[in-house]
């Protein structure tokens, strides 16, 4: 298993865990963008120079040798295709869906707002069939909603444990390259680091599309580099971070992270990444869109680290870093860092069987204490992670 | 492995508070359940859905139950979602429907294919799929569908708003969750699909909210608009990728076309919206 963090390691957002090179390259696009800004909101900076064309920053996805805009685009909730054709004159060029959001409609609606551009653009889409059969029925139907030919990227979608994964799952990936229908085959988790082991060793896919945010620990972070190293695409999803998601506009924190810049700051981080090669953020209008579009014109800033720590600030109580500053702490000998990368594996990648099978395989002495049976925790986490409730939290749902 | 799952679901459920459940395979002699009932909340539908879970949560999604069902060699997803009000239900259901096939008198609306059926009642989205996809299921389904009808709490009309977007050349009508017409103005409303172009209806709180949200489009559009003597403001463009517009404010209103060839047809057809609005 990848990712069993040991020792020390402290996740900085100021200063990144590997030498950030600057992988991209910044490319003005001459006349993508003519009539770029009719629609821009006065308070809104565009991602462009003030008579120039929008700002694009590419990279080659893996060894499947295509070049993609480090922004991409996630079509699941976005509800006017006039975005999408935007984003796509404006230079993005890879867009994301799948066979089951909204019961098909969204590739429908991807596939009539792409139209004659799809062939110049990326399209990837999804099928979670468990079958061969049934993912090759579900390409089929994906490619007449789409209107195409072929995908470029077909991923096996949700695949959080190796097992989940059977072999004629694979063979449907490969008949449907043979047959053209595909150039690459992909594999989406929400759970790279299970699967990251597996991932190289089997080295079926050309993509893999993982969760990647300013918010992942340790393990997530190998993984990522793990798969990156053989030359496997990595495509980015949930890139503003979990804490973000269900922050909607009628929220008034919505604004506030948005006045803040707390979501393109959060992309941004995303990009300083160089084994991420391109990310697709969900869109829903033309705000969104430009916002997106300026993570590709401007460095991450002390200013964003600024932002996101904030933000860290709020989910600190929650977020295991693994830095190992506990290890030996816990006055019943409880293997505190071990415990939280395990309550990890329920309350982060959503594992939760998994987690419970990592709890029971730790010795009874372990399995068997109650931290409310403490009159005071000896555990002070470094970084202000509530350890006593965390490991209550892991007892009473493993033990 | 298996305790722990029947555990772990007994968890989510007690804290899905107020989830109703009524799901049983028995609505339909010859159907037995297979596995346990399954239960969701926002924090754990990507658990279920995935990517997809996205499209819910974006419509007020609060909580799902579930339950497979099984004759023969033939297995039936049954989930209910409530998802906190009617209209969000209604607009769950219209984002999912095919919009090639006709809605059926299900509920507030439904549709019924061959191995789907989809409908919403009150604030409940009802998703009854045929998961490996096989022989014509309809009969079954719409079996299903009339023992659960009765038992979901709410109304069974679709949303006044439908009935304001004139009829002629409509394809499809849906609630757009955020965002009309790509736009963060325009925050939470109603778009009918025409042959040609596209009608909105966003309801503000108050007149004077409306009036802000009008003021802000026309900063938006800048020098592109000519005023339109309509309602109690409104304005008429042609615009790059929503091509003639029209917008218009009537009390707490702010409707109008999109997508049509120019600004005039928008004015003509945002005149007949108009006169149908309350």
């Amino acid at each position: 298993m990848l990712g069993a963090p040991k020792g020390r390691y402290i996740m900085s957002l100021k200063t990144s865990r590997r030498d950030f090179l600057s992988a991209g390259l910044m490319v003005p696009v001459a006349g993508a963008a003519s009539n770029f800004g009719l629609l821009q909101s006065p308070d809104k900076r565009p991602a462009k120079a003030a008579d120039g064309p929008a700002k694009l920053d590419y990279r080659v996805l893996g060894s499947t040798g295509v070049r993609v805009t480090t922004v991409g685009f996630g079509c699941m909730i976005t509800s006017d295709p006039s975005v999408i054709e935007r984003a796509a004159d404006v230079g993005i060029n890879y867009f994301d869906t799948a066979r089951g959001y909204q019961h098909g409609n969204n590739e429908r609606m991807v596939g009539a707002a792409l139209g004659a551009r799809r062939k110049q653009l990326i399209l990837s889409t999804k099928s979670d069939s468990g079958n061969k059969a049934s993912l090759l029925k579900d390409l089929e139907t994906s490619l007449a909603e789409l209107k195409t030919d072929y995908v470029d990227i077909w991923y096996l979608h949700g695949k959080d444990k190796p097992t989940e994964i059977r072999d004629d799952m694979i063979e449907a990936q490969q008949i449907a390259r043979q047959q053209g229908k595909i150039r690459f085959a992909g594999m989406s988790t929400h759970a790279l680091p299970l699967m990251a082991e597996w991932t190289v060793q089997k080295r079926a896919f050309d993509v893999v599309l993982t969760v990647c945010n300013f918010a992942i620990d340790k393990s997530m972070d190998d993984a990522i580099a793990a798969v990156a190293k053989t030359g496997t695409g990595v495509v980015g999803m949930k890139v503003m971070a979990g804490g973000f998601r269900d922050i909607k506009p009628s929220n008034p924190l919505y604004s506030k992270l948005q006045r803040d810049g707390a979501m393109l700051a959060a992309l941004k981080w995303v990009l300083k990444r160089p084994d991420m090669h391109t990310t697709i953020p969900s869109m829903t209008d033309m705000d969104q869109l430009d916002e997106n579009l300026r993570a590709m014109a401007e460095p991450y800033s002390a200013g964003d680290d600024k932002i996101l720590s904030a933000h860290l600030e709020q989910i600190r109580p929650l977020y295991c870093r693994f830095c190992g500053e506990c290890d030996g702490a816990c006055a019943k000998g409880l293997p505190v860092a071990d415990m939280l990368r395990i309550l990890t594996y329920a309350d982060g990648y959503r594992q939760f069987a998994l987690a419970r099978e990592r709890f029971q395989e730790l010795p009874v002495q372990h399995t068997s204490v109650r931290c409310g049976d403490c009159a005071e925790c000896t555990v002070q986490c470094p970084h202000g992670v509530q350890v006593a409730e965390r490991l209550t939290r892991a007892q009473e749902l493993f033990a | 492995m298996k305790s722990f799952l029947l555990f772990w679901i007994s968890l989510v459920a007690a804290a899905a508070a107020g989830a109703q459940d009524y799901l049983t395979c028995s609505f339909v002699p010859g159907w037995e359940q297979s596995g346990a009932k399954r239960s969701f909340t926002p924090d754990n539908l990507f658990d279920y859905r995935d990517g997809a879970a996205e499209g819910y949560l974006i419509f007020s999604f609060a909580r799902m139950q579930g339950i497979d069902c099984k004759s023969g060699g033939v297995t039936l997803a049954i989930d209910v979602s409530d998802m906190t009000d009617a209209d969000s239900a209604y607009g769950m259901f219209a984002a999912n429907r095919d919009t090639s096939q006709p809605i059926a008198k299900i509920g507030m609306g439904g549709q019924l294919l061959s191995q789907s059926l989809l409908f919403a009642k009150g604030r409940y989205f009802v998703e009854i799929v045929e998961t490996e996809g096989g022989i014509d299921q309809t009969t079954v389904l719409q079996s299903f569908a009339d023992k659960m009808l009765p038992l979901l709490e709410g109304r069974d009309t679709p949303p006044e708003a439908l009935q304001w977007f004139p009829p002629e050349n409509l394809i499809s009508e849906r609630l757009v969750p955020e965002s009309v017409l790509g736009m963060k103005i325009l925050k939470r409303g109603y778009v009918a699909k025409y042959a040609r172009g596209q009608a909105f209806v966003v309801i503000e709180d108050s007149p004077g909210a409306a009036a802000d949200t009008m003021q802000k489009l026309r900063a938006r559009f800048g020098a592109a608009i000519t005023p339109t003597m309509l309602g109690d403001e409104g304005f008429s463009a042609k615009v790059q990728y929503l091509d003639g517009i029209c917008v218009f404010r009537k009390g707490r209103y702010v409707a109008g076309y999109a997508n049509l060839p120019d600004a005039s047809q928008a004015a003509a057809r945002s005149a007949q919206l108009f006169a149908r609005l309350p």
